[in-house]
């Protein structure tokens, strides 16, 4: 890609008064601003210049190769509409009306990067009229003419699906039915699930055993085991009133910094959080870690959640009155940006389609468990979604930009390494956050910079005056060229004039003008159809959708999604919370409430929870609270074969579902258990620390030799140091400092762990902080958590695998971490007693929640007669208990909650 | 087959479990005799002792590879049945072999192996999408999780070597793990993953060691501490499941457990390939070069074969080219064709080919139409996988796309069939290989599919 230069001082009119603070960078889709206006009122002059100078010259040179009649177009080049010509082929656009820089046809016509035609040059009076041509906006009548698109879902489809499809029908505060055993219930949710199971002629399970309610709360509410001290005078409030205990427990469990810790993971899933592009060049996402830090902050400070989706959707656009709050707004719309993203897509027109596709995809399904994706090709197969209503929202993403990249623009002009074919920079925070470890300059080095900069300029147009320099070898120039450029860019742009770091952060922002989009044919960039004013699914809406013509829109749906007349939002949140604490959801396809998913098992419960959920003012803590002190909460995991004949996966809930312990949980557990968690927030992320960079084979590196600058200078070239995270000292933007800072720590290890074994760096062995933390860079997640069924971080998921397998096996038995922890877990039960028997009970307490059986000691203390005689004298005690250590957490019992 | 209760109760037999169990001596004797692993008798006299896998993810084009349509270049730029215009193939095609079989330049090696392969050219799935298709290829139904054909293969022959996972995937992609799954049946036989997509390719030296089974080793117990330490937590785990009285997921654990115990002394020398020749990592295109990274799988599927493993499989992904066809889809086959066709010709040459099933295919094939000029889009319709080995015909062709490519319109061949025939060529009986779950029977094939007899040999 050529290097564009000149568009970046847009000016925006978002928020005056921080303008200045702002830098914006190019268009990313320059194609697609174009203003249609230029072509589509042809003066004779410019008709008759096109007829005469350009068309016969495509026609006898370009067409053979460049044509929709061609066979094989070359390059994926066609030259025959102008449409074509715009979207262009591999490289980019063929003509980029007014600018010659950026329109390839005239790169290859005057043999600069490309030779065409392939045998000879063009005479120098051809290639005048062309750029003439594209100077004065390369008006070309040449239009498709515009199929029209007629879906196959009419008005009464829609309307029909409106009527009697239940999630288009707003929820309804029901009556909780009548029971027949009145005593069992302690609540509205208990009177629901009883009903159902009554009818069946089930009964619920009795209640569990008190350190088991609290094991399950404990984990379901902050993601950690109880410790025995708290196990025990649980016991003792419950013998006063179950009730009253659980209550406690609830209330100081919501109020910790544990609890978003865990429930921000929860979103983190569906929001298909990770720190890295994935997919073909996995290239990182240094600044994602701020979007998570905004989530974990969201949940514990209770945010409405439908301002949560405001923020999330349209942060940039709501109003502000203090730059913190414009930061953690601008911050919560990484949302928009963190898809994955296919960077080595040739053509800008589809990678600009696709980042709004995946958009589009990710707001549907995550807020709305609506699927509205499939209508990009054709109408919804199954649900009453034409394509059209695809376009419709197309249109409001489509007046966005995104922004996930690198700083890269400057006075000097836009700059992107040769790899990454399809870049962005990224949004200037208006408050001051930077990473201790971000670069800063001093202005001798500032100077420096700038002189190489216009140095490489002067030497680069030179050579090109010069000609005569063609081919490959001019490629590899550029390519040099470029590359340097982009390394120095870099530098100079993530810093202010006096050289300190600027804070960044991914995330969106309107364009200059919104626009209609057009619908494809089979959502194929090159067939255009009608316009389609922007809009909302029609099967959930009533009435106009207020979005005036100078607005996106994108405002207005942030608000109507999250609003109490969508009859979605509500649900598919609640849903996602039962699933949670209950193993299931009472929709079970949590990101499908179309017709093509599952139907509710407790509509009206489903129902209930979605109306109270509004009611309280869409508190996720109030919803939470709720489900964990119901009776249905507290049940026991028993099993019932006449129970299980009947309805073998519990969807009535008549017992509760034995769990796995997700991933972060079993890690963080052992940590906690071992006593050397770590629970102060890590700053930021290694991701953060290594800067934008290619990530390949577990290793963060620079995509090649040149390429490493596009990292400010943090200390080192190559690897980033593993050394422990910054602490948080400063100013956390969008809300309370969290908890104090870090204790000293050492270093966290080099690359190599015990035995010379190659660790990846990624995996984070030694870090002792929590799992929600660790670096999630797209197909290099941490070993710890991926031998667990972490989320698939490149998709949206609702609901996690759990999986039983010979990997989490031999994770247990040999992995470092857990072998560590054992040691850790040993000495800290060899500090607390020096008797065995007691250590031994004390070890089961801590991992267990419950002293153990006499099976159990009888297990144990064969174990230690059996192992001690094969260890060391010298360490023999030590030893011993590490392994028995290392075996409670290899346990079954220790990975699930029942 | 065996019941659920059966199959649980000699599952965890090796410790002790059906003392616990309460079930009488003679009883426990017969059970604990019946390791789930262990290697059972066919419906019928087998084909095929194994399966090796070849999925090429991303949907390959079957009109530029296996399926020739001499019309698609005489009708070029025409319209399409279904909107866009006709593309013909980049590449060309010629017949093979003695057959004759029609192959594209695309795969000139596996086209070399032509008079070994059965094309099935008319392959039809219910999924126009990635992921759902996917599931259904090896899962027979994208709308529930059920388990995969590996799984049902595992459960119906065990397999031969009780110190490996009797299927393995190799390299899987992520967030796919529902495509090697056991669902309802027990987890033991569910696909036990080797290696990352992401990291595949990290093997360092040609042949070399692998590293790509993380935490194979133990560095501060000895094997006898090992084996204490691990008979104390199956201790535990089999308390457990004596209180919980059904707990399938801890079941599982047990299992594991064992299987990953034997894994810690099979897995390192499996992996370990430097004792390979010079000739046979060149027949694989093990090579430094773009083959190396699938040449290394294929190697290694050889390996497990060799080892008794009853199901392998190996991904290939990246074929799916809405644009750029011309390139990408020649740059994926540039990286396959070598190592598939050196798999082949190795297990011929080690007398291995004979029973063993070589199954290659995506999860659909490309439409005849363009996409953006030098692209395709997915079809379910009509597409073609193939087969080599293991008791199919060579040099054959069944079934038949329409003169475009569209549609299947000869011998259609459903997944349901294609499960039912791979089932067939491994001695099982697609209608008798099933599995009470929840008051039902279940098998692969539901209530379709037919076994395609003409392509037995």
């Amino acid at each position: 890609m050529w290097p564009r230069s000149g568009r970046n001082s847009l000016a925006r009119h978002i928020n005056g008064r921080f303008m200045n603070s702002i830098r914006f960078a190019v268009l990313l889709l320059a194609t697609l601003s174009v203003s249609p206006t230029l072509a589509d009122e042809l003066t004779p002059e410019q008709l008759s210049f096109f007829e005469t100078k350009i068309r016969p010259v495509l026609i006898r040179e370009c067409y053979g190769c460049h044509s929709n009649k061609s066979g094989n177009v070359r390059g994926g080049l066609r030259l025959d509409s102008k449409e074509l010509m715009l979207i262009g082929g591999a490289t980019g656009p063929a003509i980029v009306p007014g600018n010659l820089e950026d329109s390839w046809l005239y790169n290859a016509i005057t043999h600069q990067d490309y030779v065409m035609p392939p045998k000879r040059k063009l005479p120098q009076s051809v290639i005048d009229d062309f750029r003439t041509w594209i100077e004065m906006g390369a008006p070309d009548p040449r239009v498709n003419t515009i199929t029209k698109i007629n879906s196959k879902i009419t008005k009464e489809d829609i309307q029909r699906a409106k009527d009697n499809f239940w999630a288009y029908q707003k929820p309804l505060k029901n009556t909780p039915p009548v029971v027949k055993d009145a005593n069992w219930p302690r609540s509205e949710v208990d009177r629901f699930v009883l009903a159902k199971l009554e009818q069946s002629e089930l009964k619920p399970a009795a209640d569990a055993e008190p350190w088991k309610v609290l094991r399950r709360l404990t984990f379901d509410l902050v993601g950690l085991p109880p410790t025995p001290d708290e196990v025990s005078s649980f016991a003792s409030a419950w013998k006063r009133s179950p009730e009253r205990a659980i209550a406690s427990v609830v209330d100081r469990l919501l109020e910790s910094d544990q609890y978003g810790e865990r429930w921000g993971r929860h979103w983190l899933d569906v929001a298909r959080y990770g720190e890295s592009t994935g997919r073909e060049v996995n290239m990182t996402y240094p600044q994602a870690w701020r979007y998570r830090d905004y989530v974990v902050d969201s949940f514990n400070d209770d945010k409405p959640f439908d301002r949560f989706i405001q923020e999330q959707i349209a942060g940039d656009l709501l109003p502000v009155k203090t730059d913190e709050q414009w930061t953690e707004n601008l911050i919560a719309t990484t949302f928009l940006a963190i898809g994955s993203k296919n960077l080595n897509e040739q053509n800008r027109v589809q990678f600009a389609a696709n980042v709004v596709d995946e958009q589009i995809d990710a707001t549907t399904r995550v807020f709305l468990g609506m699927s509205v994706a499939c209508a990009r090709c054709h109408d919804h197969k199954f649900d009453a979604i034409p394509q059209a209503d695809y376009y419709a929202m197309a249109g409001i993403f489509q007046s966005m930009q995104t922004y996930f990249g690198n700083p890269q623009s400057t006075e000097y002009g836009s700059y992107s390494g040769a790899q990454e074919k399809q870049t962005s920079t990224l949004l200037i925070l208006p408050t001051d956050d930077p990473n201790s470890f971000d670069a800063r300059y001093s202005p001798t080095e500032l100077q420096e910079i700038k002189d190489e900069m216009v140095s490489k300029r002067r030497e680069m147009a030179e050579s090109r005056r010069s000609g005569g320099n063609s081919g490959a070898n001019a490629q590899r120039q550029r390519i040099v060229f470029q590359n340097t450029m982009a390394k120095l860019s870099a530098k100079l742009a993530s810093v202010n004039e006096n050289g300190r770091p600027l804070t960044f952060s991914m995330g969106v922002q309107e364009r200059d003008k919104p626009s209609n989009a057009k619908i494809l044919v089979r959502g194929e960039i090159d067939q255009p159809a009608q316009t389609v004013a922007r809009g909302f699914p029609q099967v959930i809406t009533d009435g106009p959708t207020g979005i005036r013509s100078k607005s996106s829109g994108r405002l207005e749906l942030a608000r109507w999604i999250g609003s109490d007349d969508n009859p979605l939002t509500a649900r598919v949140m609640v849903n996602r919370i039962w699933l949670h604490m209950i193993g299931n959801g009472i929709v079970t396809s949590t990101e499908n409430f179309g017709t093509t998913g599952q139907t509710p098992s407790h509509p009206e419960l489903l129902d209930h929870l979605a109306v109270r959920f509004m009611e309280s003012g869409w508190s996720v803590k109030s919803v939470v609270r709720e489900i964990a002190t119901s009776r249905v909460y507290r049940m026991a995991s028993t099993f019932n074969e006449q129970h299980h004949e009947h309805d073998p996966d519990n969807a009535l809930v008549w017992r509760a579902n034995p769990r796995r312990l997700d991933a972060e949980a079993i890690r963080d557990a052992m940590l906690s258990i071992s006593g050397e968690i770590d629970l102060d927030r890590p700053r930021a992320s290694v991701v953060a620390q290594a800067g934008f960079t290619r990530v390949q084979n577990g290793q963060l590196e620079s995509p090649m030799p040149g390429m490493g600058g596009a990292r400010p200078e943090a200390g080192q070239q190559g690897r980033p140091q593993q050394g422990r995270l910054q602490p948080a000292g400063q100013r956390r933007p969008g809300g309370r400092p969290r908890g104090p800072t870090g204790r000293p720590g050492g270093p966290m290890g080099g690359p190599r762990g015990p035995g010379g074994r190659v660790q990846n760096p990624l995996d984070m062995e030694n870090a002792k902080f929590r799992s929600v933390y660790l670096p999630i860079v797209r197909d290099e997640e941490p070993r710890s958590l991926d031998v667990f069924d972490l989320a698939d971080s490149s998709t949206i998921t609702g609901q996690r695998e759990l999986s039983n397998t010979a990997n989490q096996s031999l994770y247990m038995m040999n992995n470092p971490l857990v072998q560590q922890q054992s040691e850790a877990f040993a000495r800290r039960l060899a500090s607390s007693s020096s008797r065995v028997s007691e250590q031994i009970e004390q070890a089961f307490l801590l991992t267990y929640g419950r002293p153990p059986t006499t099976g159990e000691r009888a297990a144990t203390s064969a174990f230690i007669r059996q192992f001690s005689p094969s260890t060391a004298y010298r360490d023999r005690e030590a030893a011993t208990m590490t392994a028995l250590c290392q075996s409670l957490f290899a346990s079954a019992e220790f990975r699930y909650i029942d | 087959m065996f019941s659920r209760r059966q199959i649980l109760q000699s599952a965890s037999a090796g410790f002790g479990y059906l003392a616990f169990a309460g079930i009488s001596s003679a009883q426990a004797a017969e059970e604990a005799s019946r390791d789930p692993l262990a290697a059972k008798d066919p419906h019928f006299e087998p084909r095929a002792k194994r399966v090796i896998f070849l999925c090429m993810g991303g949907g390959p084009s079957h009109v530029d590879t296996f399926d020739y349509k001499p019309e698609l270049n005489r009708d070029h730029g025409k319209p399409g049945r279904y909107g866009g215009s006709l593309l013909k193939s980049p590449w060309d095609f010629r017949q093979r072999g003695e057959s004759g079989l029609w192959i594209s330049d695309l795969f000139p090696e596996v086209a070399g192996m032509a008079d070994d392969l059965t094309l099935v050219r008319s392959m039809q799935c219910d999924q126009p999408v990635h992921a759902g298709a996917m599931t259904q290829i090896h899962t027979g139904t994208a709308q529930f999780i059920r388990p995969s054909l590996g799984a049902w293969t595992l459960y119906g022959l065990g397999t031969e070597n009780d110190s490996l996972p009797g299927f393995v995937s190799l390299s899987p992609p992520s967030g796919s793990s529902r495509n090697y799954g056991s669902a309802f049946l027990p987890s033991i036989f569910g696909g036990t993953k080797i290696g990352r997509a992401s990291r595949g390719g990290q093997q360092r030296s040609r042949g070399g060691a692998s590293e790509s089974v993380p935490d194979i080793r133990n560095r501060s117990l000895t094997a006898d501490q090992q084996r204490t330490q691990l008979n104390l937590i199956q201790a535990l785990n089999r308390e457990k499941v004596r209180r919980d009285q059904y707990q399938p997921g801890v079941e599982g654990i047990i299992e594991s457990y064992e299987l990953a115990f034997r894994m810690q002394d099979a897995m390192p020398a499996l992996m370990d390939t430097s004792e390979e020749t010079e000739a046979t990592l060149d027949m694989y295109g093990v090579d430094g070069g773009p083959t190396d990274g699938f040449g290394k799988q294929c190697l290694l599927a050889r390996r497990f074969a060799e080892a008794g493993v009853r199901f392998i499989e190996v991904t290939h992904q990246g074929w799916d080219q809405h644009s750029n066809l011309s390139v990408d889809h020649k740059a994926r086959a540039e990286a396959c064709d070598r190592p598939i066709a050196g798999l082949l010709k190795d297990l011929k040459q080690r007398d291995m080919l004979k029973d063993t099933l070589v199954i290659w295919g995506g999860e659909f094939g490309r439409t005849p139409a363009a996409q953006g000029g030098d692209g395709r889009n997915h079809n379910n319709k009509g597409y073609t996988t193939w087969m080599a080995g293991g008791g199919v015909k060579g040099g054959f062709s069944y079934g038949a796309t329409d003169e475009h490519g569209y549609e299947a319109v000869e011998n259609k061949c459903h997944i349901h069939d294609w499960h039912a025939t791979i089932l067939h060529l491994l001695g099982l009986d697609h209608e008798q290989l099933t599995y009470r779950y929840a008051g039902r029977d279940f098998r692969l094939t539901d209530v379709h599919g037919n076994v395609a007899k003409d392509i037995l040999a």
